[in-house]
């Protein structure tokens, strides 16, 4: 089979003069089928245009793609088969808390580097692996960033918890539980519900009768519509519903403009943050027809930066991991420095930046050196 | 109160599309002994035909009734014909292996034509509602409920005043004697497996405007529909009506009084005690 | 009507052949990793015999005792958490912890038969589907004792040692040993089972419940017993699968899709068989693996990265590896119900009819 190759490569090195070097192999474990396979399409596109921008710089990535299905134990083998079978210079992914969990395990037993592009699970970063880096903020951001906003923005006593009993949910709620309490909000409800029931009226009708100062919502995709209908439908009126980034970090969510007004969530990145930034989503806009989510642009700079140095490194393992502990990049995502603080490994310390959906478009608000507007505080009822 | 209020009206509401769900189970159940574990699926194909009517035609979906409803009328009967007719003398494991597999053959190739993208319907009325004495409730969700109450009397009617009807009950209560009594039980189960289906596409249809659609949206209603169905005795028409209506309170209920994580385990638990004290369901009548 | 499978007959006697052909295929698969040395190679294996164990295991109340469980993933998954939680929590060996997990499940398999089984078809099916759920939602909500959907993730598993042997549980290798004992264990206990006195009274109660019964056999007491055998196997396979996937949630070990494998292994191999859950497995295992990961047959060297088989697979299959599962499923169930082993016997004994030669008749009660 390599005697098959070898005239292909040669082929491509005559004809991209930059591709002076051999193919780097990198892994890339994603969901492509299964429940969250809607998001993992982003993290995948954004991988997808990386390869293609990598290798007009000259860097020649041969991507391995692997479907973790959204489940821990198939991207465990996938981790497996990509380490051992195909033997990748690194890793890209999984999606997912629990599958980037499991298989960030497995990536610092073989030694295979890994970046974690947009998994929140904050243990992830937090176990010593040396091989795995994060790109992406942990869960305590999420409810920090918003929390923090709140408290500026105005004097809110009580807050309401409203999550699904997911690993992603349940952690980012934990987050943000935690540094309630360290703020002095008094917690009057903590309701984990299982995703995809059709009826959330009686949670909110009893959050509703605690009548809390802020309403913190973390679900997926679709929920966080139904949730925030729902919501409209049963009168609930904080000073402000915080919503934990994913389900309501959508543009379908954004487009729902009865219902996602003035509605708080956080984020990633937005096209906003830089020049660079707003030049990626444009061309991404061209090419998939649709606006990025912070998951594409996390995977897009995540595979970006481990494609350049894998090929710096020759596809050594050891080199790369190294390589990306020392480096430091800029790109779409701002500065990205894989660091050690806070009891965390090889994580890149983002500011995640709150957003205010105004008349159906998201607008940074929070913090102010990103801010690009006002925020409406405190909410002041349904229409 | 207040909230115990807003809670069984909401549950009542919710229980009236659950009521549907399980209506279209139990006429499948009644006649032909054959668990359905393809009937969240076909729920789902109901809230795809819905989408599509409403997104490429702009047909509201209350009234795309009209159309999903004979669609999936025409599909459970195709599907009774050609396939579940072989298997009516099957054991009971093989008859469930076999809807499972419709099932995944259904959500999958759904998956395939359409993606797994969630599709959400906004309509104008999406998120409307009304307050009465401090009680708020769904517009939507009460035309549906309105809607699944026209079609349950004009069901009952069909059963008990049409020849059809009656022929259909009979087959339902001893295949063998209505056999002998000259009734085309063959056709009975493929009317039967229509309609169960239609209703199925048509409770599809009514929540597509509150809930959202992907291809495995099924999955968590073919659970309850059976609840429900065993509940109100399997067969019984009305026992499915008050099943729905029953779960749909309890799931509100338990939602807000225990955990809303422990609402679907409330369920089974319930579930499991009638099983044991009255396996044959509030309305059910004992089987020999 | 008659609702017997078609290869219910017992079984009787005791085949030499069968036995030199069982201990060939055990010393073939035990020599087998010391000349394939690949992990993916190993990993499938595991996987095979895993499927194997799980369907033996289902057969013992499906199967013999006629009971159609479709709630076996408690088994499963109670195997799986118990195992997990004493060696995360309490630092116990697998090896022992297994113990306990199979003692839980068979505690838990006599609270499960004593609801159960005084109902019967469809009404059984149900209550097997809502006892486990009511576990996967409990186990899903009492975070602090479960660690609810966040799961668990082994840390890392003891050495074993063995006399001065030292086993460590890195590699596919002792898993892939393991497993085939497993299987082993789990074939010949199915198969002790199948010719005791037991087996005869399960099949009894499968074939007739009311006359078993007024021949004196207990059905509800026989039905408990098989029950709790099944639950036995079942969670040992539950806990193996914890230490070698080294991940549990309440979805993947409790879920509904957990227990319908375990029906399926047997329904596609032939029910109420050893060989049945065996040949079901060998379908069942290559063909996910392949629709679902095709780059596995290139690892395997079977075909090439380029070949044209595993590109069609790619562009047409890789996101249908559910869709083809499903017409398996039916296919299957309308063509042949009575499993892969069924088509085979139908296919032998017409073709022994054909060659009169060998002048026996084969009796047409084969069926």
């Amino acid at each position: 089979m390599k005697k098959m190759l070898a005239p292909a490569l040669a082929a491509l090195s005559l004809a991209l003069p930059g591709a002076g070097h051999a193919q780097v192999k990198i892994g890339f474990i994603n969901s492509i089928t299964g429940p969250e396979a809607p998001i993992g399409e982003n993290l995948t596109n954004g991988v997808d245009m990386a390869v293609e921008d990598l290798k007009k710089k000259g860097v020649n990535v041969q991507l391995i793609k692997q479907d973790d299905t959204g489940k821990p134990q198939v991207s465990m083998s996938a981790m497996e088969q990509l380490a051992t079978g195909d033997e990748v210079a690194a890793v890209v992914g999984p999606y997912t808390s629990a599958t980037a969990n499991a298989v960030a395990k497995l990536a610092n037993q073989y030694k295979v580097p890994q970046v974690v592009p947009a998994a929140a699970k904050e243990e992830i970063t937090k176990q010593g692996y040396d091989f795995v880096f994060r790109l992406n903020a942990p869960a305590h951001q999420y409810a920090q960033s918003l929390i923090d906003a709140a408290s500026e923005l105005g004097k809110p006593k009580t807050i309401a918890f409203i999550y699904e009993s997911t690993d992603f949910g349940t952690s980012v709620a934990a987050a943000g539980k935690d540094f309630a309490q360290k703020k002095g909000l008094k917690i009057v409800a903590d309701e984990a519900y299982q995703k995809g029931a059709p009826d959330y009226r009686s949670t909110l009708t009893k959050i509703k009768a605690q009548s809390p100062d802020l309403v913190f919502m973390v679900s997926y995709v679709a929920d966080a519509i139904l949730l925030m209908r729902q919501s409209r439908e049963v009168g609930l009126k904080p000073q402000a519903f915080l919503g934990g980034g994913a389900g309501f970090d959508t543009a379908q969510f954004e487009s729902e403009k009865d219902i996602s007004n003035l509605v708080f969530s956080v984020t990633q990145w937005t096209p906003e943050s830089s020049p660079a930034a707003q030049e990626f989503a444009d061309r991404y806009l061209k090419k998939y027809g649709k606006k990025p989510t912070y998951h594409a642009a996390c995977a897009y700079a995540s595979m970006t930066i481990v494609g350049e140095v894998a090929q710096q490194a020759g596809g050594d393992r050891k080199k790369i991991q190294e390589a990306l502990k020392a480096g430091k990049w800029n790109g779409i995502m701002g500065s990205v420095d894989f660091r050690d603080y806070e009891g965390f490994t090889n994580q890149n310390e983002l500011v995640m930046p709150v957003v205010q959906y105004q008349g159906g478009k998201s607008v940074t608000v929070f913090p102010k050196q990103l801010a690009k507007k006002k925020a409406v505080y405190p909410f002041p009822g349904w229409k | 109160m207040n909230v115990f209020l807003q809670s069984v009206i909401s549950g009542i509401l919710v229980g009236g599309v659950y009521a549907l769900i399980g209506i279209g189970l139990t006429i499948i159940f009644g006649v032909m002994r054959v668990i359905n574990f393809a009937h969240g699926d076909l729920l789902m194909l109901g809230m795809y035909a819905t989408w599509l009517v409403f997104s490429r035609l702009g047909i509201d979906p209350f009234v795309s009734v009209a159309i999903t409803g004979p669609l999936l009328f025409l599909w459970g009967a195709f599907l009774q014909k050609t396939l579940i007719n072989r298997v009516l003398n099957a054991l009971p494991q093989n008859q469930i292996l076999l809807t499972i597999g419709l099932g995944l053959i259904m959500s999958n190739s759904i998956m395939l034509m359409f993606t797994s993208d969630y599709r959400i319907l906004t309509t104008t009325y999406s998120s409307s509602s009304f307050s009465l004495g401090g009680i708020s409730i769904s517009e939507p969700l009460l035309v549906a409920f309105l809607i699944t109450a026209v079609i349950t009397a004009a069901l009952y009617w069909f059963l008990l005043r049409t020849d059809t009807g009656q022929a259909i009950r009979a087959t339902a209560q001893d295949r063998d004697a209505a056999q002998l009594m000259g009734i085309n039980v063959q056709a009975m189960s493929v009317l039967a497996f229509g309609i169960g289906s239609a209703l199925a596409g048509v409770a599809g249809a009514l929540i597509s405007p509150t809930y959202y659609i992907f291809p495995q949206v099924g999955s968590t209603f073919t659970l309850k529909a059976f609840v429900i169905v065993v509940l109100g005795g399997m067969g019984s028409v009305i026992g499915a009506t008050l099943g729905g209506l029953i779960i749909g309170v309890t799931e509100s209920l338990s939602a807000v009084y225990i955990a809303s994580g422990l609402k679907e385990l409330v369920v089974f638990v319930l579930f499991l005690g009638l099983l044991l004290f009255k396996p044959s369901g509030l309305l059910g009548k004992t089987r020999a | 009507m008659d609702r017997r499978p078609l290869l219910s007959r017992a079984p009787r006697g005791f085949s030499v052949l069968g036995l030199v052909l069982f201990v060939a295929a055990i010393a073939a698969l035990a020599a087998f990793p010391s000349f394939v040395k690949k992990p993916y190679v190993l990993h499938m294996g595991v996987v095979l015999f895993l499927a194997i164990i799980q369907g033996q295991a289902w057969n013992v109340i499906g199967g013999y005792a006629g009971q159609y469980s479709v709630g076996h993933a408690a088994f499963f998954g109670i195997g799986a958490y118990v195992t997990m939680m004493l060696l995360e929590l309490n630092k116990t060996a697998p090896w022992v912890g297994i113990w306990a997990a199979i003692a839980a499940a068979v505690l838990l398999s006599l609270v499960i038969g004593s609801i159960t089984f005084r109902l019967r078809g469809p009404y059984f099916v149900l209550a097997s589907i809502s006892v486990t759920e009511i576990i996967r939602l409990a186990a899903l909500h009492f975070k602090d004792f479960t660690r609810g959907a966040e799961g668990f993730l082994v840390t890392e598993i003891p050495t074993l040692k063995i006399g001065a042997t030292e086993i460590e549980f890195f590699t596919k290798r002792p898993f892939y040993f393991a497993a085939l004992g497993l299987a082993v264990v789990t074939i010949i206990a199915n198969w002790a089972v199948q010719h005791s006195k037991l087996g005869y009274y399960f099949q009894a109660i499968r074939e007739d419940q009311d006359a078993a019964h007024s021949l004196g056999i207990n059905p509800a007491f026989y039905k408990n017993v098989a029950l709790a055998i099944s639950a036995a196997f079942t969670a040992a396979a539950g806990g193996f699968y914890a230490m070698f996937v080294k991940f549990i949630d309440p979805n993947t070990v409790f879920g509904l899709d957990v227990s319908v494998q375990f029906v399926l292994i047997c329904i596609i191999g032939g029910i109420g068989t050893i060989l049945g859950p065996v040949i079901g497995a060998m379908v069942l295992v290559p063909l996910s693996e392949i629709l679902r990961n095709p780059k596995g047959l290139v690892q395997l060297g079977i075909v090439s990265s380029d070949s044209g088989f595993v590109r069609f697979i790619e562009a047409n299959l890789s996101n249908a590896h559910m869709l083809v599962y499903g017409i398996l499923v039916v296919v299957v169930i309308l063509f042949a119900p009575e499993g892969v082993l069924g088509v085979i016997r139908r296919l032998a004994t017409r073709l022994r009819r054909r060659t009169p030669s060998r002048g026996r008749t084969e009796p047409a009660a084969t069926a």
